[in-house]
């Protein structure tokens, strides 16, 4: 079989991993990586899941891999933090199934907190490292790193960045090959991870990576393309190796597909004949450490940027620097400067009257927490005094708590977290709070519920089997929590505008522990769509109160033979939620239904 | 030769699917293609912008600055923000329906109306409310493949082929609505 298809590198990771015969896929939900699980779903013969947090999910992966089945784990790079604990120590052990971690780093942050490069991850964990450059090596390197870690029994990371995660080129597909797994390994000494049997695990770290490097002397994903005459060599990997192609530049490169261990013979062979040895590589300098560590002139970052992505242009710009290229050309923006267009909540959001609500309360500290409702700490909500990392909001809002205590300051605090991330990580946060809990400490958590991991496309978690008759799990969240031991718990329709307010205002003011479960299906997954709302501008005000809700299809705009501007509704992007009507203080926000039905009766 | 297509647009209308259509029709058509899609959030109302690159050996998924042949653009301001990046004789295929900024909605900033219209004295730029036309159709999330349509008829590839990669990528139940979305944009001169 030899057919061509265009992937995205997620895509192409899936169908590596269903070629190699992979049998156990886990992942949590979290750019860039999402669609890998999304798109196994359609091999009957690899078992794949979104599991609760990362920890599990690698914990799920391990579990395929001590059977023997060659299993992965697929997770964004911070998702990795998580899953450290059990990657530290698994790594510690032999690997009775090959077994491949799916690191999606995010030079430029795209879509993250934070930029940390998981390279270091994998070397930390004495794993071999793999960087794709294109589709075809996404899944040529997934392949690769299975069969590499199956038989050399090292875990292995496949590390891509986002921009490949989403870049689709042109892949050959193969057929998938079987591979039975072998069944569990029953020595135990080198499965059961108690010290004495550790300490003998450090070296059997160290000859299987030495194993990997002298593998890597003669690996053909490791390609120097030599130019004649030239006095300097390139060293790279990834997305970078396509762009710097784009350039032409006068130099020979040596391109590496395996970029921890780096062959310490090979890269002195090779670099011994050049005047100049210059690393480009996304992110902090690891092959450039590498480089130096083994006694090996180079220079990276002197010229290349330590965060964001490198593309055509900045490595033009480092290479003009360096003294590689005589002129550089593509020094213009490609962006023209005009009016920014932030991301904000979507039409329907049931998000959009918590923190209209929340924004007009008497709580002038929220801890906010990691999902669609990190929206909201922008322009014009701005009702996130932190963020940091998945459930986090639930131990810091009891610190703050504590530390406020302590200089008897009793002003409330609130804290948001969405339900993904309470089942996530935020639960364990919670229960703590019972912990040395005093009675006056005012603490007010909102749980906002919308049944759906939202911001990484939707997809199901704990409890969305109450909802959706095709999922499974239907863990509710107010009996969890009653059974935890909380006992002041309200839920809320966050539709319900004047109610929700009401119990806010309650609850804020309520001198202890208290939740609300802000429950609102998510507008785009569940399809809101329901008569548009309209105004009559006769009865508008110019209040703005409407437009403070930040909803898409809300502007001031100008009427015929009115003088001021007064608001108006976009109704092909309206989908009826009716908080604008509820938020207008003179009823001129109405429903079409009403307009339709008050023109039928006239008929 | 190497065709730089460069799209742009709001999170939500539909861009992915855009930037798929258009790599599947030149793999068909026996080029080398890669593409990018906004690395981000899935939510809607930010920008979005993709690119495509079609040609016989295509190294980076990305467009050099200036070297982009042709701007799809889902919504004006969009179309202007990117239009740094086309070349000189560059194509501007633009939406002409505005969805509003944030910042506009809350009047810290007027939408550029004018510097959307001078684009038009540096580009060839070819305007259509395919958000109108969308819905004449029958759905307004058929707008894109009008688009894509005049695209099509820039192009050196058969619209036979554009036809049936459009036909792979709807749902059954918005076939028909596509095809005549995409004939639309093709006749659209």
């Amino acid at each position: 079989m030899e057919e061509k298809r265009i992937l995205t590198g997620n895509e192409a990771i899936a169908r590596g991993f269903y070629e190699a015969g992979g049998k156990i896929a886990t992942s949590y939900p979290g750019s860039p990586t999402v669609e890998v699980i999304e798109k196994l779903k359609q091999y009957d013969e690899v078992y794949s899941e979104f599991a609760i947090n990362e920890k599990v999910a690698l914990e799920v992966a391990i579990g395929g891999s001590f059977y023997g089945a060659l299993s992965m784990a697929v997770m964004k790079h911070v998702g990795v933090n998580i899953a450290a604990d059990p990657l530290m120590t698994f790594t510690e052990t032999p690997v009775n199934g090959g077994f491949l971690l799916v690191s999606g780093d995010d030079p430029g942050l795209a879509s993250s907190q934070n930029e940390q490069d998981n390279r270091f991850y994998g070397r930390f964990a004495n794993m071999g490292i793999l960087d794709p450059s294109d589709s075809q090596e996404a899944k040529d390197f997934t392949s690769l790193g299975l069969s590499l870690s199956q038989e050399l029994s090292i875990p292995m990371l496949l590390r891509i960045t986002s921009r490949l995660c989403h870049s689709r080129s042109i892949v050959n597909l193969k057929e998938r090959q079987e591979v039975m797994p072998k069944g569990i390994n029953k020595d135990k000494d080198k499965f059961c991870m108690i010290p004495s049997n550790s300490r003998s695990m450090q070296s059997f770290m160290k000859e299987r990576l030495q194993l990997l490097e002298e593998r890597a002397y003669h690996m053909e994903i490791n390609r120097l393309e030599e130019l004649e005459g030239a006095d300097t060599l390139i060293i790279t990997s990834g997305i970078a190796y396509q762009n710097l192609k784009e350039l032409k530049p006068k130099a020979s490169i040596w391109k590496l597909g395996l970029v921890f261990p780096i062959s310490e013979k090979k890269a002195k062979a090779i670099t011994k004949g050049y005047k100049s040895v210059i690393v480009i590589e996304e992110m902090l300098p690891f092959i450039e450490n590498e480089l130096k560590l083994m006694g090996i002139a180079c220079e990276g970052k002197r010229y290349f940027s330590y965060t964001g992505e490198l593309n055509i242009e900045d490595i033009e710009a480092g290479l003009y620097e360096a003294g590689l290229l005589k002129e550089k050309k593509n020094n213009i923006s490609k962006m023209v400067e005009t009016v920014p267009r932030a991301p904000l909540f979507c039409t329907g959001c049931p998000h959009r009257p918590t923190f209209d609500i929340l924004k007009k309360s008497k709580a002038k500290v929220v801890i906010g927490d990691i999902g669609c409702y990190s929206l909201a700490a922008l322009f014009p909500f701005e009702q996130s005094n932190s963020i940091i990392s998945m459930g986090a909001s639930m131990g810091m809002i009891k610190g703050v708590r504590k530390a406020m205590s302590l200089e008897a300051a009793d002003e409330p605090l609130v804290a948001v977290i969405g339900d993904g991330t309470f089942f996530h990580s935020g639960i364990t946060g919670m229960i703590n709070l019972l912990h040395q809990l005093k009675a006056e400490e005012n603490i007010t958590i909102v749980i906002l519920d919308n049944r759906t991991t939202a911001m990484t496309g939707g997809q199901p978690n704990a409890s969305s089997g109450i909802y959706n008759f095709n999922e499974d799990m239907r863990v509710g969240i107010k009996p969890l929590l009653e059974a935890i031991g909380f006992n002041r718990i309200k839920e809320i329709n966050q539709y319900d505008y004047k109610a929700a307010a009401g119990i806010f205002k309650e609850e804020i003011d309520y001198r202890g522990l208290s939740i609300i479960i802000a429950n609102g299906p998510c507008a785009l997954k569940y399809n809101m769509e329901k008569p548009h709302y309209y105004v009559d501008p006769k009865i508008c005000i110019s209040c703005r109160s409407c437009i403070k809700t930040n909803c898409p299809p809300l502007r001031m705009i100008k009427y015929e033979g009115i003088d001021k501007l007064k608001s108006s509704i976009d109704k092909d992007m309206c989908v009826g939620c009716s908080v604008c009507a509820q938020v207008c203080p003179v009823n001129a926000i109405k429903s079409s239904r009403e307009l339709k039905e008050a023109n039928d009766s006239d008929n | 030769m190497t065709i730089n297509i460069m799209l742009a647009g709001v999170g939500g209308q539909g861009l992915i699917l855009m930037t798929r259509i258009i790599c599947q029709v030149a793999l068909k058509a026996g080029y080398d293609v890669k593409s990018n899609d906004v690395v981000g959030l899935s939510q809607r109302g930010g920008m979005v912008w993709g690119n495509v690159r079609i040609g016989d050996n295509i190294h980076s998924p990305n467009i050099p600055s200036g070297e982009g042949d042709y701007l799809v653009a889902m919504e004006p301001l969009e179309a202007l923000r990117w239009s740094n990046g086309l070349k000189k004789d560059g194509v501007i295929i633009v939406n002409s329906k505005p969805f509003y900024p944030t910042l506009v909605q809350q009047e810290k900033y007027q939408y550029p109306h004018e510097a959307v219209a001078e684009l038009k004295e540096k580009y060839k730029v070819l305007e259509i409310n395919a958000f109108e036309e969308g819905k004449n159709i029958g759905k307004k999330q058929v707008s894109n493949v009008i688009l894509i349509g005049i695209l099509a008829r820039h192009l050196d590839i058969s619209p036979e082929i554009w036809r049936l990669v459009i036909d792979d990528n709807v749902p059954k139940s918005a076939k028909e609505m596509n095809a005549a979305a995409f004939e639309l944009g093709y006749n659209y001169i």
